[in-house]
């Protein structure tokens, strides 16, 4: 089942829940963050965010503590809190980088977010309550391009970041001056800020840009989806191996984790897929979550669409809307319901302007020819076994 | 219906934008608060741009795909056989460049070695639905070949027409 | 239309309409036009003296000095006689009509004032063809400058009389599609066995135009004519010479509206290529924000 939300024709940039998943703050692919209210099937718009001079890249939304971090490619990022009269305030933070801010999120308890950014470094913000503002650290080496995506380990502690460079690293993150040390993990002991603790290239061939990046429900994975249309998953238990998955599909720009050995990945393909790991460590596609099928046009018989293929070689003549429910790239991919151990529906939003929520239960009805057997199956994790 | 004999090398060029056109927004690593197409950039330096391909129909026909993280740059040359398809295309393509601005996607100066070229970032995919970005640029090859070769067709017939209406007269 | 006219038709119509005017009784009005026609000629009709009655019209050519050499005088003289008249300053011959005294003939009057023009470059054809009919040769070959930087040469042999176009293409284009053209000339014997031969050379003059001053260029063309006794006797001559005098016209008018042609064709299939372009931009549907709900079924088919 889908639930298509349309919020015009611009393409939405990203979007972030609120904790109860009862507003959302989407950009629309411009310099405002728009944040809606869920009002039945409709949205309200309840506040815009406008502090940010050029595009916004990055917003996430701390679901304990209500605030929203966003970040743009004016190299600023803001953390808004809300006011008593429910409207949102801006604080500036000091990034202090010199190119645009590509992505952002927040840590899991929330006392610190770490943005990737077009300098080549990542910065990790903290709040400075001496001085009350929010100040950050960088980690740059041996980072040589564009952070594309960032995620946090549950410890609090670690973080996961993709690049154009084609790597994908686990760094410490931790910020001595706020937190504790934390208890050592399978990813490694060393846990001074910048300390790099895994490095994987997305291809032994070196090519293809990492465009998202994930930390499993438990920490000891990641995930991360490559341009060469590749889905992997390393795990730091088994000596930091890594599945590789080539997809026959283009490539994705977003992944997540539903399960503790399943993810999600969308983008260019416009059609999010399931993909789950088997008892060996191996990765495989689990099952499109996207099953739509081409509404045919009326009266464009077999031979019309022959003809037309043959003529112009296209697919269509007339009618060129795609067979899924987005129309175009997804760009943006969050958990819904659940955590990324046990999330039972996830949200996607693309270029064509469209949220989708998806649930993974999905129901399958078995055809026995004569008589029909109605089955529902939960996708997670027991589909993996059906379906074996 | 006869089998279009384009169609092999159009679909060849249609499977390789649908790969090549799978760009990002990606602000420029170069100057700040900047938005560059990386293809025209061109740094090799910075891993952000892919292998050129080129797909070749015949070595006067070819198509050369250059992609990038945010842009693909999409070079044709037409086929030429003679002065006069030069001077047909030449006319055309000059036609063509002067309106670049409302193409869009065209760009005002084709690659050496090139008749025409277009450039596509990621802000023409956010605005534009991709398939029917590439229907239209698959669309522009196969009807400019044809709109072409009517064209020296019916320059020709003129000529014909126009000489012989002459000569019968000269007794 | 694909010949062109030889006479000037609004030379033509304006005679006409004074003729009829005066025919009809109507107080004649004052006149004074000027019309300009292929290769520089320009014509004045003009009342001669402030008397609306007495209409004069004059023909100018650039080149009128080099035709006189070939007898243009001697021509326009059998041709036109008394219609002739005091020359008007600035231009080569003048005719004038008398409205008071409209002749039985005015008609065929009207027509040879239009053909002023042939007339005068017909001199140096007749002159020509009458040498080839002679069997006269060794005669001088004719040169006239009938526009700048383009030269007719006529030259008789005892066989033949040959007339060679020089022609200045303005661009490459124009050489290419000229090509065309003239490719289909030299093929012209086809569609007529009786039709001269017909030459085209590119950038250098035929072998018997070497070694003279003519010019040598890439965007020059020069195309031959061999007229055969066949298109120079007396009962042919007329409708040669028609042909022959307008041939650079004939043949640059087609080249323009070739080009006019592939034009107005490119700007209707532009407007076609940008009109499917701008499909591929979304439309602004009425219904935003809205929330549709798909149940989707998946079907497995158990075997």
């Amino acid at each position: 089942m889908a639930e298509r939300h349309s919020f015009g024709v611009n393409p939405i940039t990203c979007h972030a829940w609120n904790r109860d998943r009862t507003q959302v703050a989407l950009s629309p692919n411009n310099h405002e963050v728009h944040i809606y209210q869920r009002a039945d099937n409709d949205w309200k718009l309840v506040d815009v965010l406008n502090q940010h001079d050029l595009r916004v890249t990055g917003i996430d939304w701390a679901p304990k503590t209500n605030r929203i971090v966003t970040c743009a490619v004016d190299r600023n990022a803001y953390v808004w809190t809300q006011g008593d009269d429910g409207k949102w305030k801006p604080t500036l933070v000091l990034l202090r980088i010199n190119r645009a801010a590509t992505c952002v999120k927040w840590s899991p308890l929330e006392n610190k977010f770490a943005v990737g950014s077009g300098a080549r470094l990542i910065s990790v913000c903290y709040f400075e309550s001496e001085n009350d503002w929010w100040v950050s650290k960088h980690i740059k080496k041996p980072i040589h391009s564009t952070i594309t995506s960032i995620d946090w380990h549950p410890n609090n502690v670690l973080l996961v970041a993709g690049s154009a460079d084609f790597k994908v690293r686990v760094f410490s993150a931790f910020i001595k001056d706020i937190e504790e040390m934390p208890q050592p993990s399978p990813w490694g002991m060393k846990m001074s800020l910048g300390q790099l603790l895994a490095e994987f290239p997305n291809s032994s061939g070196g090519g293809g840009w990492v465009h998202s990046v994930a930390f499993s429900g438990d920490g000891n994975r990641v995930c991360w989806v490559g341009h060469d249309s590749s889905v992997s998953v390393a795990d730091a238990t088994s000596q930091m191996a890594v599945s590789k998955l080539r997809t026959e599909f283009l490539p994705f720009l977003s992944c997540v984790w539903v399960g503790p050995s399943s993810l999600v990945a969308a983008g260019h393909s416009c059609c999010p897929m399931l993909y789950s790991i088997n008892e060996s460590g191996q990765l495989y596609l689990n099952c499109k979550l996207d099953v739509s099928q081409k509404k045919e046009a009326g009266g464009l018989s077999a031979m019309r669409k022959f003809q037309s293929l043959d003529r112009q070689a296209r697919i269509e003549t007339s009618d060129t809307t795609l067979e899924t429910v987005h129309q175009n790239a997804i760009t943006c991919l969050c958990l819904y319901k659940g955590g990324k151990g046990s999330a039972s529906s996830v949200s996607t939003s693309g270029l064509d302007g469209q949220l989708v929520i998806w649930d993974l239960q999905v129901v399958v009805i078995v055809v026995v020819q004569v008589p029909l057997i109605f089955v529902t199956v939960s996708l997670l994790p027991t589909y993996t076994s059906y379906a074996k | 219906m006869a089998a279009n004999p384009l169609q092999p090398y159009l679909n060849a060029i249609r499977r390789t934008l649908e790969a090549a056109l799978c760009i990002r927004n990606f602000p420029s690593e170069d100057v700040e608060r900047h938005n560059k197409p990386e293809i025209e950039v061109q740094d090799s330096t910075n891993n952000l741009i892919g292998k050129p391909l080129i797909i070749s129909r015949s070595p006067l026909e070819r198509t050369l795909i250059e992609s990038s993280i945010n842009s693909v740059r999409i070079s044709v040359k037409i086929k030429q056989v003679d002065d006069v398809d030069a001077v047909i295309t030449k006319m055309y393509m000059r036609f063509l460049t002067q309106r670049a601005d409302q193409f869009r996607i065209l760009r005002r100066k084709p690659i050496e070695g090139y008749t025409i070229s277009f450039l596509i970032t990621s802000i023409h995919c956010e605005e534009m639905i991709l398939s029917k970005l590439i229907d239209w640029i698959i669309q522009f090859m196969y009807d400019i070949d044809k709109e072409l070769s009517d064209m020296k067709i019916t320059l020709s017939k003129r000529a014909r027409v126009v000489a012989e209406e002459y000569m019968k007269q000269l007794l | 239309m694909i010949l062109l006219e030889i006479n000037n038709r609004i030379v033509e119509e304006t005679l006409t309409l004074k003729f009829k005017n005066a025919l009809a009784g109507h107080k004649p009005e004052s006149i004074d036009i000027t019309i300009a026609d292929f290769d520089g000629v320009l014509f004045h009709i003009s009342n001669v003296g402030g008397d609306k009655t007495k209409v004069r019209t004059s023909i100018s050519l650039k080149f009128y000095k080099e035709l006189q050499e070939h007898g243009a005088d001697e021509l326009l003289k059998k041709e036109y006689g008394s219609l002739l008249t005091q020359v008007e300053d600035g231009y080569n011959v003048s005719v004038l009509i008398d409205l008071e005294n409209v002749p039985q003939n005015w008609e065929e009057i009207v027509k040879k004032i239009g053909l002023l023009k042939r007339n005068c470059f017909a001199s140096v054809f007749e002159k020509y063809f009458d040498f080839q009919e002679r069997g006269e040769e060794g005669h001088k070959r004719a040169v006239i400058n009938y526009r700048n930087d383009e030269t007719m040469y006529v030259e008789a042999k005892a066989d033949r009389v040959t007339v060679v176009f020089s022609t200045i293409f303005k661009d490459e284009d124009d050489i290419v599609i000229g090509k065309v053209f003239m490719q289909e000339f030299k093929e012209g014997r086809r569609a007529s066995h009786t039709a001269p031969q017909v030459l085209f050379s590119h950038r250098e003059p035929p072998l018997e135009l070497q070694n003279t001053d003519a010019r040598v260029g890439e965007n020059i063309g020069y195309i031959t004519f061999v007229l055969f006794p066949r298109h120079t006797n007396r009962t042919t001559r007329d409708n040669t010479i028609n042909l022959i005098h307008i041939f650079r016209d004939y043949l640059h008018y087609h080249i323009k509206c070739s080009k006019a042609y592939i034009h107005s064709r490119m700007r209707a299939k532009t407007s076609d290529f940008l009109k499917v372009l701008n499909r591929a931009r979304p439309e602004p549907k009425n219904v935003e924000k809205k929330t549709i709900t798909l149940v989707y079924v998946v079907f497995f088919h158990q075997t």
